[in-house]
């Protein structure tokens, strides 16, 4: 099998020849840039700078020779842009906190601030108010928040419909060219359009924009599904209309290159429970999942794609109501999470691409054996009769050590029956 | 219902006109305000805690009765101060050292508020010397450190171990909590409890008081 019938096969519920691996192929399936340039260094690759593919989080590119080195099984096609609102173009050096040399796009413009903590601007303009903030000695960024009074009288679903607008013609140009080229490596093509995420947290204080309106604040959003739900059903109501004139366009042009669309990680679950209850879920957004999911199943061949953090077993029913094909990170450590129980439960009705391992102790913090023990459980419950890509419980961490990514790349060879290195493509 | 019966009601269900009306009024008929706090505030926020536990209420229904809560509790901190009542117990809180994640760690903060404790919130990506200092100068009787990044627990540690070269972890309970926080976590760093979430950390802060 090809990679790409490898993970046609295994999202159809089928089993195929060996359980297929994502490692890069969205922002929420990564490697931090610090455990990529790690791993290169293992796998004796060419000595170079790491791109940044997100700055957000600080994801590295996974390269063509490092996918080979680990035998990745999919290809990602990308935003138009990064969190930060600028294009992924012109690279330049950067140093970063912790001493490594990356390519960063010529808009990745930062400060350091009189408390050594990096500052970034939206779209790059330094006239801008910064919208994201790195801890000195730390690695990734967090939202600024940039939430201007609110009127009561005056809210304006408009005002946080700012950054859902018709697809820009110069990234249709980009994806007719990056949608075959990704189909031509051979693997199975991921792609996020973006636009299709309702009330994603990490999306809602708006990173990307220089001067935010609406309702910003974290908390206030929150409040917000609760206090004001007819303006955040204008808000979806609209937003998915744009989403479906935009996915139109956009499969006119990229077709059957793309196999699965990542649509929405409005993280519905938490550690130990959930941020709303199933009615919640069914009322505020299923509705709107439902009509995105729907017309991809009419007019495309696409898989849908959602991920969500944390707790969300009693959320599944709803989701595979709802029409996604695909449940990702599987947080297999949030309460009723259990591996075995999900696969019994829903293994036949959606694919779980994630929980392989991990990433809050394990992976980071576990030895190698541990890791290998955990990888060959999970991949032993969650792949017979297909219905699982092998990934990580969200994106790999800054400071995991090489040895335990390794380890888990192993395990999952050894699970397959595959020692020998480098032959998967 | 009486009037002032009302402010558990207004709390409980997150309506923060409500809730500063009703105070207000209670507070100008000459209403002891910690008659308030006790019979009306702290009941509501267990309450409100009680709901979140076995998922009634959720993150935006623990978010508003909190916010509630504070809109009355505004009003009523400063007469408290006035006649030198003594909270349940001086709380220091902050997210640790390189985590700007702070929604957990404000609902912690709130519930504890609610609870009828004095709360000394450091805020998010606090240096372990600033709890340090905040402990000294402060003489709070726990501190409660937050984390939701994976790379971040350590900086508990760190904050630990500060207190201890400082020679002040034995004059406080440390209590942790965060997403990638767990009890065997707690324990290997030393701490003295852990919360699995907002609604636990006040039966628990006030546990530890007693000991």
């Amino acid at each position: 099998m090809t990679s790409k019938e490898r993970v046609l096969a295994t999202l159809n519920h089928r089993e195929p020849d060996r359980v297929p691996i994502d490692l890069g192929g969205t922002s929420v399936t990564g490697i931090h840039i610090s455990c990529v340039a790690a791993l290169r260094d293992y796998y004796g690759l060419e000595k170079r700078p790491v791109k940044l593919h997100e700055p957000y989080q600080m994801l590295g590119w996974v390269d063509e020779d490092l996918k080979q080195a680990m035998g990745i099984d999919v290809e990602g096609v990308f935003p138009y842009t990064t969190m930060f609102g600028f294009k992924n173009v012109n690279w330049k050096m950067w140093r970063t906190g912790w001493g490594q040399e990356i390519l960063v796009p010529e808009d990745f413009r930062t400060i350091t601030d009189e408390n050594g903590d990096t500052l970034i601007f939206p779209e790059g303009d330094t006239t801008a108010p910064p919208s994201g903030k790195m801890p000195k000695g730390f690695y990734f960024f967090d939202t600024i928040i940039r939430q201007e009074p609110i009127d009561e009288d005056r809210l304006n679903p408009e005002d946080n419909l700012e950054e859902f607008t018709p697809v820009a013609e110069d990234y249709l140009e980009q994806l007719s060219q990056a949608a075959p080229a990704a189909a031509a490596t051979g693997r199975a093509v991921i792609a996020s359009f973006g636009g299709t995420a309702f009330g994603d947290i990490a999306l809602v204080p708006a990173p990307f924009l220089k001067y935010p309106k609406g309702i910003r604040d974290i908390t206030e959003w929150y409040i917000s599904t609760s206090t004001r739900r007819d303006y955040i059903h204008k808000v979806f109501a609209r937003q998915c209309e744009i989403a479906l004139q935009n996915l139109e366009k956009i499969h006119r042009v990229v077709g059957d290159c793309v196999d699965v669309v990542f649509i929405c990680g409005t993280d519905f679950g938490t550690q130990t429970s959930s941020f709303c209850s199933v009615a919640t879920l069914r009322e505020l957004y299923m509705p709107y999942y439902k009509q995105v999911n729907d017309w991809i199943h009419k007019h495309t061949n696409w898989k849908t794609f959602k991920h969500s953090c944390g707790a969300v077993e009693k959320f599944i029913d709803t989701f595979i109501e709802s029409g996604f094909d695909i449940l990702n990170p599987v947080q297999c450590s949030a309460a009723g999470m259990d591996a075995a129980h999900l696969k019994a439960k829903y293994g036949d009705r959606i694919v779980f691409w994630g929980g392989g391992v991990d990433t809050q102790k394990t992976l980071p913090f576990g030895t190698p054996e541990e890791v290998r023990a955990q990888v060959l459980e999970r991949c032993e419950i969650f792949s017979a009769n297909g219905g699982f890509v092998f990934n990580t419980v969200h994106n790999v961490q800054a400071g995991t050590p090489v040895e335990n990514i390794v380890a888990m790349i192993e395990a999952v060879r050894e699970f397959n029956g595959m020692k020998s290195r480098g032959t998967h493509v | 219902m009486s009037e002032l019966s009302k402010l558990y009601e207004a709390i409980l269900t997150g309506d923060s006109k409500a809730a500063v009306a009703i105070t207000k009024e209670a507070l100008a008929a000459g209403t002891d305000p910690l008659e308030i706090v006790n019979t009306q505030m702290v009941p509501a926020m267990d309450e409100a805690g009680r709901r979140f536990e076995c998922e009634e209420y959720f993150v935006p229904e623990l978010l508003l009765a909190a916010r509630a809560m504070k809109g009355a509790l505004e009003l009523i901190r400063p007469l408290l101060a006035e006649r030198g009542t003594e909270p349940a117990g001086r709380v220091v809180i902050g997210t640790v050292k390189g985590d700007l994640h702070d929604i957990g760690k404000n609902l912690v903060s709130s519930m504890l508020e609610g609870g009828g404790f004095e709360v000394i919130d450091l805020g998010a990506d606090v240096a372990p010397e600033r709890f340090v200092e905040a402990v000294r100068e402060r003489n709070p009787d726990l501190v409660c450190l937050s984390a939701l990044l994976t790379v971040t627990m350590p900086s508990m540690k760190t904050t630990i171990d500060a207190l201890k070269d400082a020679g002040l972890r034995d004059r406080v309970r440390v209590l942790v909590g965060g997403a990638p926080v767990t009890e065997q976590w707690a324990r290997e760093i030393g701490a003295d409890g852990y919360g699995p979430n907002a609604a636990a950390a006040v039966p628990l802060a006030r546990k530890l008081i007693m000991k």
